[in-house]
């Protein structure tokens, strides 16, 4: 069982009238990615500058690898990292003076600090500028440097917050990759907030799904998945090279077949309440149609996701 | 502490290469060189006039005090008119406040590598501008009137410091850069015209000069010289000057002429040349007179730090900026 390291407990935070965060329980395990997900103006972004000391809880608190948010936030500081939404730069420094800063900051001794900046610009594929000033950057290569930034104190956690946004697919892949990377070589725990439901599903091992300020699900996508799913149902898909009327009838004579949707192209959709894909294919062959393909049908993210809203509204 | 270091180390390094700062180093620079070149040619003509009075360049009455009286709220407010905004809008600043160091350590840092800047400004400036006069006049500053200009130094330097309080309480209470360089700019245009405009204006109200009708020629000089005439020019003064007293640069040009023993120190950039510069005023004295000037600087500088501390302990970094 791996151990907790972000722990938050009725979590709250008010700016004037406004709910941002509404008593907030949430568990982060150690080595995991753990995707925070929601739309904008869930709470995301204050959730997470809540964790790292940047601004006061309403009520409640929250540990962050074992440091109290609120009276130890400068040890959360020292072993988590975070690269803001429009995180910025010293424009006028080259990448290797930013990061240099950032890393005195952090207390690194001066040797070490350049071993690091060495290490980390090859790592995110900056070498060749790091001496140039960052004002003549691109949007990919100043979210490169923030990451560098984040990974110069060597933390044990990383905040990402929509770390991808107005990156082009090839800047994209690479920010995820990278995360994916320091995820699995290093055992860093990420904390990945985004509201881009195919970043989350490719990178995170978990997520947790936030609505108003308040969590209403977190788990895996599997999981998630088999929750939404009404119980014991599963349904298959089947592409077909023809479909009788009288097959329907008999498909749907299966004990445990509940019903068979039609759908375009020669497809069907059978309901089931419990596994029949046998009886049902042994069936199709038998009225001489053949299978063209078959597959369970998944609950992407995406309905997961719009189930678990529509659930709580 | 180390946070604080660090973020001054910085913050220095950025001043001193910034184009703002070198050309106003520059600008007061070249100025004062001159001035300090005046006052020396005056020493040469009246050597009664003793070192001190290459910082009052009598001779056009433009001299090192006026030119701070003048640049010094330019000089303070634009090392810090744009110190936490600017980070702010750039995003820069929840990337450093990521870091774990205090919150305090940006605002203390900041503050002290502003305030090591106009040190390194002053100190240069008078250190040139004495040893211009000294290669000039042939002769060095005696050893009250060194301890007159380092006293001075000082005055200067907290002068600027004041302004750089005032500029960084601007980058604090706004948003935006634009915002803090337009206070910064109205406030030294009311400190540096409006304000005597308005001490003017005042003194015009309260005891206005009245003239006779019959005003030939020979009536006017007598008027001019009747001892109810020169009372009423001392009642107008007076006004003027205490009215004036608002300003921080009023203060310190008071300050500073009882610190350099010199009367007649004048507000304003160039005027003629009135300043009469003897030592009126023993060390002690000018130091003991000026002191209500300097504490009303310190008090100043002290109320915009504090302000500005705290509005920024307390400033909530939002989603967004």
């Amino acid at each position: 069982m791996p151990e907790p390291i972000i722990e938050t407990y009725e979590l709250t935070k008010y700016y004037g009238n406004v709910k941002a965060v509404d008593h907030l329980n949430l568990t982060v395990y150690e080595g995991e990615i753990f995707g925070f997900l929601g739309p904008n103006g869930a709470g995301k972004t204050t959730t997470l500058l809540m964790l790292m000391g940047l601004t006061v809880p309403t009520s409640g608190t929250a540990t962050v690898g074992g440091y109290d948010i609120i009276k130890e936030s400068r040890e959360v500081r020292r072993i988590a990292g975070m690269l803001p939404e429009g995180a910025g730069y010293y424009e006028d420094l080259t990448a290797r003076q930013n990061l240099d800063y950032i890393g005195q900051l952090n207390d690194i001794p001066e040797s070490e600090r350049e071993k690091r900046i060495d290490e980390l610009l090859e790592a995110v594929g900056l070498t060749k500028w790091a001496n140039t000033k960052v004002e003549k950057f691109s949007r990919g290569m100043k979210q490169r440097l923030g990451i560098a930034e984040v990974l110069i104190k060597k933390p044990k956690i990383a905040f990402f917050d929509e770390p991808t946004i107005g990156l082009d697919p090839q800047g994209t892949k690479e920010v995820r990759d990278l995360m994916t990377q320091l995820n699995k070589e290093h055992g860093l725990t990420i904390f990945l907030s985004s509201h881009l439901l195919y970043e989350v599903q490719q990178t995170c091992h978990r997520v947790g799904i936030i609505r108003g300020g308040r969590l209403v699900a977190a788990d895996t996508i599997e999981n998630l998945s088999k929750n939404i799913a009404e119980k014991g149902r599963m349904v298959i898909e089947f592409k077909l090279t023809e479909i009788r009327s009288d097959l329907i009838r008999e498909l749907e004579a299966i004990n445990g077949v509940t019903h068979i949707k039609r759908g375009e192209d020669n497809r069907l959709y059978v309901y089931m309440e419990s596994d029949r894909s046998r009886e049902v294919s042994e069936t199709i062959t038998k009225h001489g149609s053949i299978i063209l393909l078959m597959k369970p049908k998944e609950h992407s993210l995406e309905e997961i996701f719009l189930k678990y809203y529509e659930r709580e509204a | 502490m180390a946070g604080a270091i660090t973020v001054c180390r910085k913050e220095l390094a950025d001043h001193l290469g910034s184009k703002r700062y070198i050309v106003l180093f520059a600008l007061i620079l070249v100025l004062s060189t001159l001035s300090a070149y005046q006052g020396a040619e005056y020493i040469k003509d009246n050597p009664q006039a003793g070192f001190i009075a290459v910082f009052s360049g009598a001779r056009f009455g433009f001299s090192f005090t006026s030119l701070m009286v003048f640049f010094g709220p330019i000089i303070g407010l634009s090392l810090g008119f744009d110190a936490i905004n600017k980070e702010r809008t750039s995003g820069s600043l929840s990337m450093l406040l990521s870091q774990p160091i205090y919150r305090d350590s940006v605002i203390n840092g900041k503050f002290l590598a502003g305030t090591a800047a106009l040190s390194l400004l002053t100190v240069t400036t008078i250190g040139i501008m004495s040893g211009v006069a000294m290669s000039i006049l042939g002769f060095g500053p005696t050893l009250d009137d060194a301890s007159r200009i380092i006293l001075f130094t000082l005055l200067t330097i907290l002068y600027l410091a004041f302004w750089l309080a005032l500029g960084l309480l601007y980058s604090t209470v706004t948003k935006k850069t634009s915002t803090s360089i337009l206070m910064s700019v109205a406030t030294w245009l009311f400190f540096s015209i409006v304000i005597a405009i308005i001490a003017a204006l005042v003194a015009n109200l309260l005891v206005p000069i009245t003239m006779p009708r019959d005003t030939s020629g020979g009536n006017i000089a007598k008027i001019l010289r009747s001892p109810e005439f020169r009372e009423l020019l001392r009642r107008r003064f007076s006004i003027q000057m205490n009215i004036q007293r608002v300003s921080p640069a009023y203060l310190y040009n008071e300050a500073g002429a009882s610190i350099l023993g010199i009367s007649g120190g004048r507000l304003g950039f160039i005027g003629p040349g009135g300043g009469r510069p003897f030592k009126s005023l023993e060390l002690i004295e000018g130091l003991t007179a000026s002191w209500p000037q300097i504490t009303a600087i310190a008090a100043g500088l002290v109320i915009c730090f504090v302000a500005s501390y705290v509005l920024f302990l307390r400033l909530e970094i939002r989603p967004g900026g």
